[in-house]
C-alpha cells in the first residue's frame, strides 16, 4: 500500500506529531509511506522520523526558505476551506487551502490520513476518486466546540473511516455524529518498549509525569500524598515536568510541609528511565484524551493508580489486575489507591508484572497491524465494488449537503461561521 | 548567544560554581542537540524532542548505566560505515581545565553487533567539577561530542555507601544547556551528607549522615558569612553542637542568630560541619542520589524572623554545586 499521512506541522513537536512518526515508521517497514506537512517552519523535523519515511511539505514559512511563500499576499488572506472553527485555523489561508486542494487532487496515494479535524475536512472535500480517505481524531470530539462539531457533520460523511483513541470516543462519533457508512473505529497510540529493564518494585517512590497544568490535577495528588506520608513517611513522590501550575504546586507542597516528600522535576526526557525509577505511577487528571503516560508507565512495569476520567484511563487500565482506578478529584480515594499497594509488596510486583504484559498490546508493531488491516478492509472495500464504493460516496456527497445546508441554516440564527 | 549570557544568575551564585555551564556555542550541533531549547517543548513532562530510537546521520548518543558504587557503563551504536580503531576511546575533559589530568580516555571496545562499549570505574578518581563527553574512535578525526541516550540511573536514587568510605566519588550523567553529554563529578572525604531538613520559626533542623570520619566530642556545624570578612580575616561563623548517633546527626541552626548578624541585601550562609574540636571542618552537601542540579528541585519556604526595627526572609537552599546553605534576604533583596 501506498500510504499518505496529512499533518499540521511536522516540524514542531507534540503528541501528534509523535504519534504520526512512530505509526508512520513502522508502517514504513511493509509499505510505501510518506508525510506531507502541511506548514514548514525549519530545516528538519525536531522527533527522529527514520529513514523510511518520505516526508515533503506544501507551504515553507522559513526565513530563509527559497520559496517565499510566508510573505505570498494569498497567505495572509484567510481560509475558505480550512474550518473557521477549528483550533488552527489562524495558521491557515488561501495558500493552504490551494496547496492542500492540488495535493489532493494528485495524490497517487491508495489511503489518505488526517490527522486533526481541519485537515480531515480537506480530506473529505478534496481527494480525487479512488484512495481511501481517514480521518483520525487525536483529541474528542467534545473537546471541540459546537461550531467544529457542525462542519465536521458536514464534511466526515465523505470519509471512508474516521479513527479515534479511544472506544468512548468512538461511541461518541458514532452517536452525535452519525456517519452512515462511515466506519468509526478506536485505534489507541502507541508506545515503543522502553530501552532499558522495568522497574523492580522495591523503590519506594511513586511517579507521575505531565504538563503542570489544572487538567492534571496535581494539587489532588500533593494532597493525597500528604496522607500517604502521614501512614508511610519512608515513601516520596515525583513529578516531571513543567507547566503554569509549578508556583501554586510548590506552595501547596510547602503548605502541607512536603517539601522532603514530594518533588517537582521539571521536565525529563525521555521519560523512560524516569519511570523505571518509581515503584508506582500515579494519574491524577480530570480528563484524559487518551493517557499515554500510562501507557508509558506500564510498559516500565509500574502498576499505575489513574483516576477513572473520561476518556483513556479506563480502557487502558484493568481495575485491580494491572492497575487502580479511582474516582475523579478525591484525594482520599487516590490515597487508598496508592497506599494499598504500598502496604502489599506482593500486590505491587505482581501487577507491575500484570502491566509489563498487558501493555504489550499498545507495541508499535501491534498498534500498525491494527491500521494495516483497517486500511486493507476499507481498500478491498473500495477495489471490490467500485458500484458501492461510488454509491457510497455519493451518498455521502448528499449527506454532506444536506447536513451542511441544515447546519449553515442553524449557524446563521446562531451567528456562527461553520467554514 | 553564550552559554553565560543565557544564565540568570547573581554574581554571589556565580561564585558558588567553579566552572558552571560554561559550555561554548559551538557545543549545540545544528539539527540536533541545538534545537532542544524550542519554547513549549515541556509539553508532557518531556525536555524536548530527542528520541531513543535511533539518532541522525553523524550523531552519536551514548545511553548510560550507572552502579551504586559510583561505576558508569556508557553503550553507544557505532555509526555504520565506519571501521572502530584499537586506540578508540570515550573522552572525558574537565570543563575550564587543561591539565593532564583534566581529561580521562576511557577505551571503547566492541560490544555486541554494531556497540560500542566504555567503563568508568568506581576506583577512577575524577575531580569535582562538569566533565564533557566525547567519542575518539581512532579514525583521525576530532573526538565528537556525544549526546544522551537512555540514562539508566536508577541504583543512584537512593544510594548508601557504607559510612566508612574513606573517599567518595559521584559522578551524575546529565544533558547540558545545549542537549550533550556531561557528568558532574564530585569527590569528598570526608564528606557529610545532608538528609531532610525541618523548617520552623525557630530555624532549619538538618538530619544528615557522615561519611569517612567518625563524630567525635566537640563535634558541631558551623553557618560562614560568604561576605567578606572582618578586619581578622576570619568569615562570621555561626557554631552549633552536633547530636549525633553513629555516622547520623542531627543540628539545628537558629534562625534568630542569623537574622541578627544580617546588615544587607541577600547573604548567603555555608554550611559545615567539623567533626571534632580541631578537625578540618566538612563541607555539608547533598550528593547520594540521581539529582545533577539539587537547587531547583529541592526547595525550601523562607521564613520571616524579626531583625531589629524590619525582618528578614531566611531559609535553606542548594547551591549551584550541590552544597548546603541557609540565606538571610532583607526586605529589598529577593
Amino acid at each position: 500500500m501506498h500510504i499518505s499521512f496529512l499533518i499540521h506541522n511536522a516540524y514542531g513537536i507534540g503528541g501528534t506529531i509523535r504519534t504520526t512518526f512512530n505509526l508512520a515508521g513502522t508502517l514504513a517497514e511493509r509499505h510505501d509511506v510518506e508525510i506531507v506537512s502541511v506548514l514548514r517552519h525549519r530545516d528538519a523535523p525536531v522527533f527522529d522520523l527514520g529513514p523510511r519515511v518520505a516526508l515533503r511539505h506544501l507551504v515553507d514559512l522559513r526565513e530563509s526558505g527559497p520559496s517565499g511563500d510566508g510573505a505570498d499576499p494569498a497567505h495572509a488572506r484567510p481560509a475558505k476551506v480550512f474550518p473557521a472553527a477549528e483550533g488552527r485555523y489562524g495558521q491557515y489561508s488561501e495558500l493552504t487551502d490551494r496547496r492542500i486542494a492540488q495535493h489532493l487532487r494528485r495524490t497517487e496515494a491508495d489511503v489518505v490520513v488526517g490527522t486533526r479535524p481541519g485537515l480531515n475536512v480537506h480530506i473529505a472535500r478534496q481527494t480525487r476518486r479512488g484512495p481511501v480517505r481517514v480521518g483520525q481524531e487525536h483529541l474528542t470530539l467534545d473537546s471541540h466546540s459546537r461550531a467544529l462539531k457542525l462542519a465536521l457533520r458536514g464534511a466526515y460523511p465523505r470519509l471512508d473511516a474516521v479513527t479515534t483513541v479511544t472506544e468512548a470516543d468512538a461511541l461518541a462519533y458514532r452517536r452525535t455524529l452519525r456517519l452512515p457508512g462511515v466506519r468509526v473505529e478506536a485505534v489507541p497510540n502507541s508506545v515503543p518498549a522502553p530501552g532499558l529493564p522495568p522497574a523492580d518494585g522495591s523503590g519506594k517512590w511513586v511517579v507521575a509525569a505531565g504538563r503542570l497544568a489544572r487538567v492534571k490535577r496535581y494539587d489532588v495528588l500533593i494532597q493525597a500524598f500528604a496522607q500517604v506520608v502521614a501512614e508511610r513517611p519512608d515513601w516520596r513522590l515525583r513529578i516531571y515536568g513543567g507547566g503554569a501550575e509549578k508556583a501554586d504546586l510548590r506552595a501547596l507542597i510547602t503548605e502541607l510541609g512536603l517539601y522532603n516528600h514530594v518533588f517537582l522535576m521539571g521536565p525529563a526526557s525521555p521519560l523512560e528511565s524516569e519511570w523505571a525509577k518509581g515503584s508506582i505511577a500515579a494519574v491524577s487528571s480530570s480528563l484524559e484524551s487518551f493517557g499515554m503516560t500510562i501507557v508509558e508507565a506500564m510498559r516500565c512495569g509500574l502498576p499505575v493508580v489513574a483516576t477513572d476520567c473520561p476518556h483513556g484511563p479506563g480502557e487502558i487500565i484493568t481495575d485491580g489486575v494491572d492497575g487502580t482506578l479511582v474516582p475523579v478529584g478525591d484525594p482520599g480515594a487516590l490515597a487508598g489507591g496508592l497506599l494499598t499497594l504500598i502496604n502489599d509488596d506482593a500486590a505491587r510486583t505482581r501487577m507491575g508484572a500484570a502491566a509489563l504484559a498487558s501493555s504489550a498490546r499498545f507495541d508499535p508493531g501491534r498498534i500498525a497491524g491494527r491500521y494495516e488491516a483497517l486500511f486493507g478492509e476499507l481498500l478491498a472495500r473500495r477495489r471490490a465494488s467500485r458500484l458501492r464504493g461510488s454509491l457510497h460516496r455519493a451518498r455521502g456527497a448528499l449527506l454532506s449537503g444536506a447536513y451542511a445546508t441544515k447546519d449553515a441554516a442553524r449557524a446563521a440564527l446562531r451567528g456562527v461561521r461553520t467554514a | 548567544m553564550t552559554a553565560s549570557s543565557e544564565l540568570t544568575m547573581t554574581g554571589e551564585e556565580m561564585k558558588e560554581s567553579a566552572a558552571i555551564e560554561q559550555e561554548s556555542a559551538a557545543g549545540a550541533e545544528p539539527g540536533g542537540a541545538g534545537l532542544r531549547a524550542v519554547p513549549g517543548s515541556e509539553k508532557d513532562g518531556r525536555a524536548d524532542g530527542s528520541g531513543t530510537d535511533g539518532a541522525a546521520p553523524g550523531e552519536l548518543r551514548a545511553d548510560c548505566i550507572a552502579d551504586s558504587a559510583g561505576g558508569l557503563t556508557f553503550d553507544l551504536t557505532a555509526p555504520q560505515g565506519t571501521a572502530v580503531a584499537w586506540s578508540a576511546a570515550l573522552v572525558l575533559r574537565l570543563r575550564g581545565g587543561d591539565g593532564a589530568d583534566d581529561e580521562v580516555r576511557l577505551p571503547l571496545g566492541p560490544n555486541g553487533a554494531g556497540r560500542l562499549r566504555a567503563v568508568l570505574p568506581s576506583t577512577v578518581a575524577l575531580a569535582e567539577g562538569r566533565w564533557n563527553a566525547y567519542a575518539d574512535l581512532g579514525d583521525g578525526r576530532d573526538p565528537r561530542r556525544l549526546l544522551p541516550g537512555v540514562n539508566d540511573l536508577r541504583s543512584l536514587v537512593d544510594r548508601r555507601p557504607l559510612a566508612g568510605v574513606g573517599r567518595l566519588g559521584v559522578r551524575i550523567p546529565y544533558a547540558t544547556k545545549f542537549g550533550n553529554l556531561a557528568l558532574r563529578s564530585w569527590l569528598r572525604g570526608p564528606h557529610a551528607e545532608a538528609g531532610d531538613l525541618l523548617v520552623a520559626p525557630d530555624g532549619v533542623t538538618v538530619t544528615g549522615r557522615l561519611y569517612g570520619a567518625v563524630p567525635a566530642a566537640g563535634a558541631r556545624a558551623e553557618a560562614r558569612a560568604r561576605r567578606t570578612p572582618g578586619p581578622d580575616g576570619e568569615p562570621d561563623t555561626v557554631s552549633v553542637p552536633l547530636t549525633v548517633e553513629g555516622p547520623d546527626f542531627t543540628f539545628t541552626l537558629p534562625y534568630e542568630e542569623l537574622a541578627g548578624r544580617w546588615e544587607s541585601g541577600s547573604e548567603p550562609w555555608d554550611l559545615w560541619l567539623r567533626p571534632a574540636e580541631g578537625a578540618r571542618p566538612v563541607r555539608i552537601a547533598r550528593l547520594l542520589d540521581d539529582v545533577a542540579d539539587k537547587k531547583q528541585v529541592f526547595s525550601y519556604p523562607a521564613l520571616a524572623v524579626p531583625c531589629g526595627a524590619t525582618q528578614v526572609r531566611v531559609g535553606p537552599y542548594y547551591t549551584l554545586d550541590n552544597d548546603l546553605a541557609v540565606r538571610v534576604a532583607g526586605p529589598a533583596g529577593d
